[in-house]
């Protein structure tokens, strides 16, 4: 178990390294002028020597990268060089936003796409499972941005069931201490206010959490139907085991193991789609930071962004190996 | 499958291996037509593919210049889907978008597949060193989740329509990359590609004319597959501001820009492009699940 | 009464392709403690009929269209769901083919063992899982307590299918279906499971009924043997009777496809030609004549019934169970003890009946199975030419 683990930590170096090289050559092969490039219309002699100092420009390219490897590993992912700020603190003032929707999202995902499988799964081939088909295609197939839009129209606007955007009613003054809306409102002892950031939750959660839904509904139920046919399942109701539990503890302890796989794959695909989420629903979280930042040309704030996304990526496809090895004792005891 | 043959040399098995694709292919095909969901699929898609072609006939308006006087009309009369801010039919942009999605679409996947296929062809048959190395690349871009892949190439390049093919071609890629190389790898230990090793077939022979066929079909329905996602890709590019430079072009993710900002005042545009993007998507998503079914019996549930 | 009574049992299975007719109308009994085996080819209906009795048939395909099976007096067709569970594994306990993949791999050997006590007993965990060493013990695993924590992949495959055995026996059933136990295990450990596996049951008094492919696994072990051919029962006997006198062609086929190594001079083995009917159509007439060199005119039209053979019953009286079991057989021109002995029929002049219609046997029954049917015929063909031992490597039904 140990040393598997270890060799997927071990794995994981040569990507972050190739990583820290495409982001390198991203900013520093920039098309023409790389300083320029960078600050475009933001161009003063000033700043143009600031970036130079802050690149190494004047180095050779192997001694830029050596340097930029090195101001990684000691967490400093830059400054923006549109207002000056460091990358890693307005990161930490807005990954809260970005992880409580992405967490939401994936909890509406997981939450309703295993219970929907394993009912499609159950009744094969029945209408059940023609419905839940259809959910899983719409799913697959509505962009974020369009789910997000129609449902801020019909539940926001229209109906004025939810709010439409934002994290928390613009009125509401909170003292940020973690920055989860979640956790500081129940800190302060507001009630009131924790029911409302999770009122500002649910829609952007459903349009991110689609297609996690779709595609974890589609593996649980192929799972669920390949496990069934399995010869321990048989053995399981041989042993005069009632139908839920030959459920539960045959089938599902089994079809776990595709659908966390499947789970971990999702978690790349809800960090980019949190871009657009936030878009839409004016979530101040790291998408609209990077979407910001494009916008103003911040070259820098787009490639640190970037890096972080890649490595919460991987540390959680690392997690999600730990949780595959776990629920199979064939990798635990081996 | 039947291309084992052809190393024997024998002139009749050469006759039965062609005849044997043309049985699994006339198989798949049988068994597609009676697949109904991916046939109103393919329908949809053929739907919107004569839109596109067709869209200069039977558009009713200019895709690029509206009259003031008709903006923000909601649908009927001459205006089926209402018109935009600046007055433009919006009938007529989804039809002229339909050109630029599907081609977009179906050119980064094209490129996306021959540019991974090459890589995981070359990992594949080749293993060892090349394979690991190449393997490492393949991680490197699949970290960067899909989409801010391709922001940041498009970031990197700047805006253009060659751009943001390039830029959905290199998310596709990673994933064309590991596909083939893995049906590769499969298929280097099967029976047929070590007798056909055994009798002395060379590698690139052996790679092209027994390999490569048996792992297209499992790239055919992920290419089919990666259309849809490839067209949702590209709007959202067009959605974050990243579409072509000229934003008058009918392109379907500009347009929701566009339309977002007055969604309350005239939520039909978003309701018609959104719906457009969406079918797109459905027809290949139905297509693709169909093709696999019908490729793959084996699979389905 | 007997333990198991199986009346005119018949199951069908019916999917897209259209109706299997597995199992076409078969009765046979069992006594308590009496050791029975079911013999016959893949696909012969012999593990339908037990999956029948214990009413697992895969669903929704397979159904009990037919017939009775009364066990201890209970009718299993037609009994509530809950009551048939609470009979599975307690008074009916089956084990499988593959050790490999019977067990469940995510659970340990105590979690497995202790669910099966105590889904049917109001005991403790930890008495299950004293109960649980015992039986492991009792098997023949060495180190039982430490076993109990370890996970199927950690045993090998015959130490996999004594587990199995524990389990099944964790009930003290009245009745355990082997279902060919030692086919996926390797020729030294077969032996040592059947042994166990005989010695258990009989020192419990548990019937027995051993599925096999394999004549030369049920002679030591079982007392009685049902023989069986698409769907029917064609010949029973005792295990004694059935080897000295064996008195269906397809009987004799069996015999003469197996080396005997116990005699001085092996006789050549003489195969069994043709293959199985295909079972999607309802049987007309012997579904053996196909193959069968015995065959006369009216072996095309009428299923003979499974009558006593000449002299097992004099006074007219069958029995069913027990050492004088009447040895009975459905064949309208049963071989001869020389005919058996030899394998294939002696009287001058006998030429098997050409079927109606004047077709070639083979090409009227030897319809191939509808998947690979949907497949172009020639895949089939050249792979077989060109593939090593005929394998297809990549053909996709």
């Amino acid at each position: 178990m140990l040393k598997y683990l270890v060799r997927r930590l071990l794995a994981a170096i040569p990507v972050l390294l190739g990583l820290s090289v495409v982001l390198f050559a991203f900013v520093h092969l920039l098309p023409g002028d790389p300083v320029a490039a960078l600050l475009g219309q933001h161009a003063t002699p000033e700043l143009t020597a600031q970036i130079r100092e802050q690149l190494g420009l004047n180095k050779p390219l192997y001694e830029q990268y050596v340097i930029y490897l090195g101001q990684l590993l000691s967490g400093d992912l830059g400054k923006s060089v549109i207002n000056n700020r460091s990358v890693v603190s307005e990161l930490a003032l807005r990954f809260p936003g970005t992880i409580e929707l992405t967490g939401a999202a994936l909890v509406f995902a997981i939450g309703l796409g295993i219970p929907l499988g394993r009912l499609a799964a159950r009744h094969a081939q029945g209408w059940t499972d023609g419905v839940v088909t259809v959910i899983s295609l719409l799913g697959i197939s509505i962009p974020i941005f369009i789910l997000g839009y129609t449902l801020q129209f019909f539940l926001s606007v229209q109906l004025k069931w939810l709010p439409t955007s934002g994290r928390l009613d613009p009125r509401t003054h909170l003292d940020a201490v973690t920055n989860f809306m979640l956790v500081d409102s129940l800190l302060a002892g507001r009630l009131d206010v924790f029911v409302d950031a999770v009122k500002h939750l649910i829609l952007p959660a459903i349009a991110l959490g689609s297609i996690p839904l779709a595609i974890i509904t589609r593996i649980t139920r192929a799972a669920v139907l390949d496990v069934a046919n399995e010869d321990y399942v048989r053995t399981a109701r041989a042993k005069g085991l009632s139908e839920r539990r030959v459920d539960d503890r045959h089938v599902m302890r089994n079809a776990w193991l595709p659908v966390v796989t499947v789970i971990g794959l999702q978690v790349g695909g809800l960090l980019a789609g949190a871009v657009i989420t936030e878009t839409v629903f004016s979530w101040n979280g790291v998408g609209r930071y990077v979407v910001e930042a494009i916008q103003d040309h911040d070259y820098l704030v787009v490639q640190s962004t970037i890096l972080v996304f890649a490595l919460i990526f991987l540390a959680v496809n690392l997690l999600v190996d730990v949780g595959y090895a776990f629920l199979n004792p064939r990798i635990r005891f081996s | 499958m039947a291309t084992a043959t052809a190393p024997l040399g024998r002139p009749l098995t050469v006759t039965s291996s062609a005849r044997v694709s043309r049985g699994l292919w006339h198989d798949a095909l049988r068994r597609l037509l009676r697949n109904r969901p991916a046939l109103v699929g393919l329908a949809v898609i053929l739907v919107f593919v004569a839109a596109a072609i067709l869209a200069p006939l039977i558009a009713p308006g200019d895709p690029l210049a509206g009259k003031l006087v008709d903006r923000i009309k909601p649908p009927g009369g001459l205006h089926p889907m209402g018109t935009d801010l600046q007055g433009r039919d919006v009938l007529t942009r989804i039809l002229y978008g339909a050109r630029i999605s599907l081609l977009v679409g179906i050119v980064s996947v094209g490129l996306g597949v021959t540019m991974g296929g090459l890589i995981g062809a070359v990992a594949g048959a080749f293993g060892g060193k090349v394979d690991t190395v190449l393997m490492r690349v393949v991680d490197v871009l699949l970290a960067i989740p899909g989409i801010l892949l391709a922001i940041g190439v498009v970031v990197w390049l700047d805006r253009g329509l060659p751009q943001i093919m390039f830029a959905v071609a290199l998310t596709n890629a990673p994933i064309f990359a590991r596909l083939l190389r893995g049906s590769l790898l499969a298929l280097r230990e099967s029976d047929y590609v070590v007798a056909a090793r055994s009798i002395g077939a060379s590698t690139p022979r052996i790679l092209f004319r027994h390999m490569l066929p048996n792992a297209l079909t499992s790239v055919i329905v992920a290419a089919t597959l990666a259309l849809a996602t490839a067209i949702i890709d590209v709007a959202g590019l067009g959605f974050l501001g990243l579409g072509p430079p000229d934003p008058r072009t009918a392109e379907w993710g500009t347009m929701l820009t566009d339309a977002t900002s007055f969604y309350r005042q005239a939520p039909w545009i978003i309701f018609f492009t959104g719906a457009a993007i969406s079918l797109t998507a459905i027809g290949f998503n139905l297509v693709g699940d169909g093709l696999r079914e019908a490729l793959d019996p084996r699979l389905r549930h | 009464m007997a333990l198991l009574e199986v009346g005119d049992l018949v199951v069908r299975f019916r999917t897209h392709e259209g109706t299997i007719h597995a199992v076409n109308g078969i009765s046979f009994e069992l006594e308590r403690g009496e050791r029975l085996g079911i013999v016959g080819e893949s696909g012969c209906g012999k593990s339908v009929t037990n999956l029948a009795i214990m009413r697992l048939l895969p669903k929704p395909a397979g159904r009990i269209e037919g017939g009775s099976i009364r066990f201890d007096g209970i009718e299993l067709v037609g009994l509530p769901e809950s009551d048939m569970r609470d009979l599975r594994g307690r008074e009916i306990a089956m084990i499988f083919q593959d050790p490999m993949t019977s067990l469940n791999p995510v659970l340990t050997i105590e979690e497995q063992m202790v669910e099966t006590i105590r889904a049917h007993r109001k005991v403790s965990r930890d008495e299950a899982r004293r109960r649980a060493v015992d039986l492991l013990a009792t098997v023949g695993i060495p180190r039982p307590e430490q076993r109990l924590k370890a996970f199927p992949h950690q045993f090998s495959g015959g130490m996999r299918q004594r587990v199995m055995i524990a389990m099944a026996l964790a009930l003290e059933p009245k009745l355990m279906i082997a279902d060919e136990p030692t086919t996926a295990l390797d020729v030294t450990i077969q032996a040592q499971v059947l042994e166990l596996l005989h010695r258990l049951t009989t020192e419990a008094g548990t019937s027995l009924v051993l599925i096999t492919h394999d004549l030369g696994v049920v002679a030591g072990m079982t007392q009685r043997i049902n023989v069986m051919y698409a769907g029917f029962i064609v010949e029973t006997a005792t295990t004694a009777d059935l080897f000295e006198r064996p008195s269906h062609p397809y009987t004799v086929g069996l015999l003469h496809s197996i080396p005997r190594l116990d005699e001085d001079e092996p006789e050549p083995l003489i195969p069994i030609e043709g293959t199985p009917p295909d079972q999607r159509r309802a049987p007309v007439g012997c579904p053996f004549a196909p193959r069968c060199a015995w065959r006369l005119d009216v072996c095309w039209d009428v299923m003979p019934p499974l009558d006593p053979i000449l002299g097992a019953a004099p006074d007219g009286r069958v029995t069913a169970t027990g050492p004088n079991a009447t040895h009975r057989v459905a064949c309208h021109n049963p071989p001869t003890a020389d005919e058996a002995e030899a394998g294939r029929p002696l009287r001058p002049g006998f030429v098997a009946a050409p079927p109606p219609g004047g077709a070639a046997p083979v090409a009227v029954t030897d319809a191939l199975p509808s998947e690979v049917e949907s497949v172009a015929p020639e895949v089939a063909e050249a792979t077989d030419v060109t593939t090593p031992g005929g394998r297809a490597p990549d053909a996709r039904p």
